[in-house]
């Protein structure tokens, strides 16, 4: 061959593609592993499935993050560069054909043999970037490290990314060969191959060219075919997940409808399956949620219940549920029992808080706590194994209507002395404001302090409201995500017809827990109401100037961003605005964790009502870092929060020193000064 | 297994002082009944069998019989009975007795008293009447072919174990097991349970054996005497009143 004159793409390079792009096609069935799970009650966003796609499959949007910077550029050289590559190596082969090569650039287009540099670069930083986090010394970066994680493994991660650097520096390699041998005028624009060239002697590259381009051919190639076999999957995978993720459905958790189950006559209880206790029992989207987990680890990395030493991590539980899945599917193997010693466990699920700090973070839109509700659903409907504690608890919510088995006839008696006399919906029957007191501002002496206080706010303001008094009973919150649903369903079909018997234009409550059950989660059992929290309404009240309270807060206040306030109903700027209107505008100082990145206070997903195993107590984490702020005040809006936090204070020692506030204290005390 | 109110319930004494005032009470089952129930669950499972649980009682009972059902027993008998309060410890062990000797029983499991009464005869009073070895206070049970051991809490920390023949009575203590949480799945199968209701009519028992043994005069709630002195001065002088208080007041020493 002499130099000069270009090398022809071999035909039989065509074939070998052809058998390639065929197994590939043959191979991508594995994401179809996905239909032996449930119907998912989520419905499809038709009308975002397209830019759902892009701008969380192939824009990477949720990728990107400022908390995992180094991850955050890694992944987007690696990925951007893998695509321009595969995209340029395709427009090569085509034009080499003549095919579509009206609209494509020829090769040694300077600008497109630039580009294709730039691509090969990226891709080969961003391996040496993964690869460097993988040295045994910079490991722990990728904690957990699991017996069911391919994390930092050769055959893991670890090889699928020295192929990917091969493939980088075989495109070199091979673009220098040709350079060298054909000598075309713009081969400078290949500037990274062009500066290889001059290693090797003329006849070195011409020796050398067949050998390192069919390498190089065979590698990506091989890579293509097994693609949907590997961790690269995911790559396709985020885009479809992406696409079929509902936003606006995620964290709600999936209705059971066991009411109408149990009195439908027709119905087979002996097949039933209650909760998930195999992965057939997941829902389809549960399924294809776990098959797109890249193993990240940034779930794991926020959580609460991790971060205090539980044995929980929501990676861990995705990686189960996709081993399982596709030795089911794909290799042949009976269904395995998800819950177990070497699977997952009960103490992984009991740990979780509910938080939904896993699901913000997860780049690739993978909800969790669906899934571990549906696994905790199995533990308590189907083996009646909830932890022991809460089994007391969940007894007592429905024997008495309320959590703490406390009297149901005593449940106003919080209200007995206030003056003027709390009015009740059975007097009043048609109001503005519906107040939902909730079983911790009925029950709880610290919350009674907060029920008083909104009590006060709603008489100072003149608000058109009432209570139900003893006509209300627990929401079924904690029920619910312990995963009793049928303690839950009962609870919540007495308060919806009672509900359903008054006319009222909007609930308020304290207590964020309540406002998401009888808000969202009622509306999946027929009880449509609109439901504020009281952060919004004492917005709404001191904007319309109805209440003037003094300041009483004096020094720095902190606010606790609760996760069902914050993160599951996305509201952070109420509680700031109150605070600033009692505190002064300079008072407040922000915790590192705040808004959507909030640390639980762990109480949420009824592990108020047991204990789990962990080296701290998530609610102790939490309360140091607010007082790390300096602030004098933790100021917090929602009935657990506040219990846990106060609970904090006296075991730190902390009591006279810190003050753990309910934003609607902080304004009814400003207005009791008033007179 | 015995209905009672709830410990947890706004107690209120009744206008003329023989019984609390039951309006507004909720009931739950009485606590070491639920151990009782418990202990018969495992070893059912252990060693086969059927668990039957029995109560005498009211309509008002149904909810305690269906948890138990929901838990795993196979069938419940109800000696149906308007209130409870006017019999006492040996009239409900003369109708548990009645109701109890068309059934093929190997073993009887009580709780060790109810929290409302708190006697803790009916157990033994049963044992007798239908001639059976009975242990009180069981912590724990070992089924051994034809005969049952079990261990026995004495006072001052002090345990026995005995060895008794099958049928037997045993009345259970608190703490023995941890008593399970009814599953979905069994408060499903419990639908198809039955609930046998027998008259005290239908038992054949002489009236005169239900009468009272005893009766109650008067209930009220324990008066307060709780009194704290704090003693002052150095520890000797301290020691000094208190040994004095010890002889004079208190007459301990």
């Amino acid at each position: 061959m002499q130099s000069g004159v270009p090398i022809p793409i071999p035909p039989l390079f065509y074939a070998f593609a052809a058998l390639a792009t065929l197994y590939f096609a043959y191979n991508l069935r594995r994401a179809a592993a996905a239909r032996i799970g449930r119907p998912d009650s989520r419905a499809i966003d038709w009308w975002a499935l397209i830019p759902n796609a892009i701008t969380y499959g192939i824009a990477q949007r949720k990728v990107t993050s400022f908390k995992f910077g180094y991850a955050s550029v890694m992944h987007l050289l690696m990925a951007w560069g893998f695509m321009e590559l595969f995209f340029a190596t395709s427009v090569d082969f085509f034009v080499e054909r003549g095919w579509f090569a009206v609209w494509l650039p020829a090769k040694d287009t300077p600008w497109f043999a630039a580009a294709n540099e730039v691509g090969g670069l990226a891709l080969g930083i961003g391996v040496a970037m993964a690869l460097w986090r993988r040295l045994p010394r910079n490991k722990p970066a990728l904690l957990p490290n699991d017996a069911f994680s391919g994390r930092g493994s050769l055959l893991g991660d670890v090889g699928i990314l020295l192929v990917l650097l091969l493939l980088a520096m075989g495109g070199f390699m091979t673009e220098a060969a040709r350079l060298a041998i054909e000598q075309p005028e713009n081969a400078a624009a290949s500037f990274v191959a062009f500066s290889l060239v001059g290693l090797l002697s003329l006849e070195m590259w011409h020796s050398l060219q067949p050998a390192l381009w069919w390498s190089h051919a065979a590698l990506a190639l091989t890579l293509i075919a097994l693609l949907p076999q590997t961790k690269l999957f995911h790559a396709l995978l985020a885009i479809v997940n992406a696409a079929l993720t509902n936003h606006a459905e995620m964290g709600q958790l999936r209705p059971m409808h066991i009411t109408k189950m149990m009195s439908d006559p027709e119905a087979d209880l002996d097949s039933l399956v209650l909760g998930a206790g195999q992965v057939q029992d997941l829902t389809w989207k549960q399924l294809l949620d776990a098959q797109t987990c890249t193993e990240c680890a940034r779930c794991t990395s926020v959580c609460p219940a991790h971060a205090v030493g539980s044995p929980l991590s929501p990676m861990k539980i995705m990686q189960v549920i996709r081993k399982q899945l596709y030795d089911q599917t794909m290799g042949g193997k009976e269904a395995a029992e998800l819950i177990g010693a070497n699977a997952i466990t009960a103490e992984e699920l009991w740990a979780c808080t509910t938080c939904g700090a896993c699901a913000q973070e997860c780049p690739v839109m993978i909800d969790h706590i669906p899934a571990i509700v549906d696994m905790r659903r199995f533990l308590v409907l189907s083996e009646g194994a909830p932890p022991e504690a809460a089994a007391s608890s969940l007894e007592k919510t429905a024997q008495h209507g309320n959590p703490w088995g406390f009297a149901h006839e005593t449940r106003l008696d919080w209200a007995a002395d206030m003056d003027p006399p709390v009015p009740l919906m059975a007097q009043k029957q048609d109001v503005d404001i519906l107040y939902w007191v909730g079983c911790a501002g009925s029950f709880d002496p610290r919350n009674q302090s907060v029920t008083r206080a909104m009590i006060t706010i709603l008489e100072a303001a003149g608000v058109d409201y009432a209570i139900l008094g003893k006509e209300e009973k627990c929401t079924g919150d904690a029920a619910r995500r312990i995963g009793e649903e049928n303690v839950y369903e009962t609870l919540a079909h007495d308060n919806i017809a009672t509900l359903d018997r008054y006319r009222f234009k909007r609930i308020v409550t304290a207590c964020p827990h309540c406002m998401q059950t009888i808000g969202r989660d009622y509306a999946q059992l027929g009880g449509q109401y609109e439901v504020v929290h009281h952060s919004a309404f004492i917005e709404e009240l001191l904007e319309a100037g109805k209440l003037t309270p003094s300041q009483t807060v004096d020094g720095k206040v902190t606010f606790h961003d609760p996760c069902y306030l914050g993160r599951h109903n996305d509201q952070y700027d109420a509680p700031r605005a109150v605070i600033a209107r009692t505190a002064g505008q300079d008072a407040m100082v922000e915790m590192e964790l705040s808004r959507g990145e909030s640390f639980c206070c762990g109480a949420g997903g009824g592990n108020m009502w047991y204990e789990t195993k962990s080296d701290e107590r998530v609610n102790l984490a939490r309360f140091d870092q607010a007082i790390e702020t300096g602030a004098e005040t933790v100021a917090t809006a929602c009935s657990f929060c506040l219990i846990m936090m106060d609970d904090a204070v006296k075991v730190r020692g902390k009591e006279g020193a810190v003050a753990v506030k309910d934003i609607a204290e902080l304004v009814a005390e400003g207005l009791t000064r008033d007179g | 297994m015995k209905q009672i109110p709830d410990p947890a319930s706004a107690l209120h004494i009744r206008a003329d002082e023989l019984w609390i005032d039951e309006s507004n009470l909720v009931y739950s089952a009485n606590e070491s009944d639920t151990y009782a129930l418990e202990e018969a669950l495992l070893l059912k499972e252990a060693h086969g069998g059927e668990v039957v649980v029995v109560t005498v009682g009211s309509a008002r009972t149904t909810q305690m019989l269906k948890d138990a059902l929901a838990k795993g027993a196979g069938r419940a008998i109800r000696v149906a009975l308007e209130g409870d309060g006017d019999l006492d410890s040996n009239g409900m062990a003369h109708l548990l007795a009645a109701a109890l000797r068309e059934e093929a029983f190997d073993l009887i499991l009580t709780g060790l008293q109810s929290d409302d009464a708190g006697h803790g005869q009916l157990g033994p009073m049963l044992a007798e009447l239908l001639d059976l070895p009975h242990v009180t206070l069981v912590v724990a049970t070992d089924i051994e072919a034809a005969s049952i051991k079990v261990k026995q809490e004495l006072e001052g920390g002090w345990f026995q174990n005995v060895t008794l023949t099958l049928p037997a009575l045993l009345t259970i203590q608190s703490g023995i097991n941890k008593p399970r949480y009814a599953s979905l799945k069994g408060i499903m199968a419990m639908k198809s349970k039955k609930i046998r209701d027998v008259q005290p009519a239908g038992l054949g028992i002489d009236p005169q054996q239900l009468a009272p043994l005893q009766t109650v005069k008067r209930i009220y709630l324990p008066i307060k005497s709780k009194e704290t002195v704090f003693l002052e001065g150095s520890p000797a002088e301290v020691a000094a009143q208190l040994v004095d208080k010890l002889t004079n007041e208190a007459k301990v020493l």
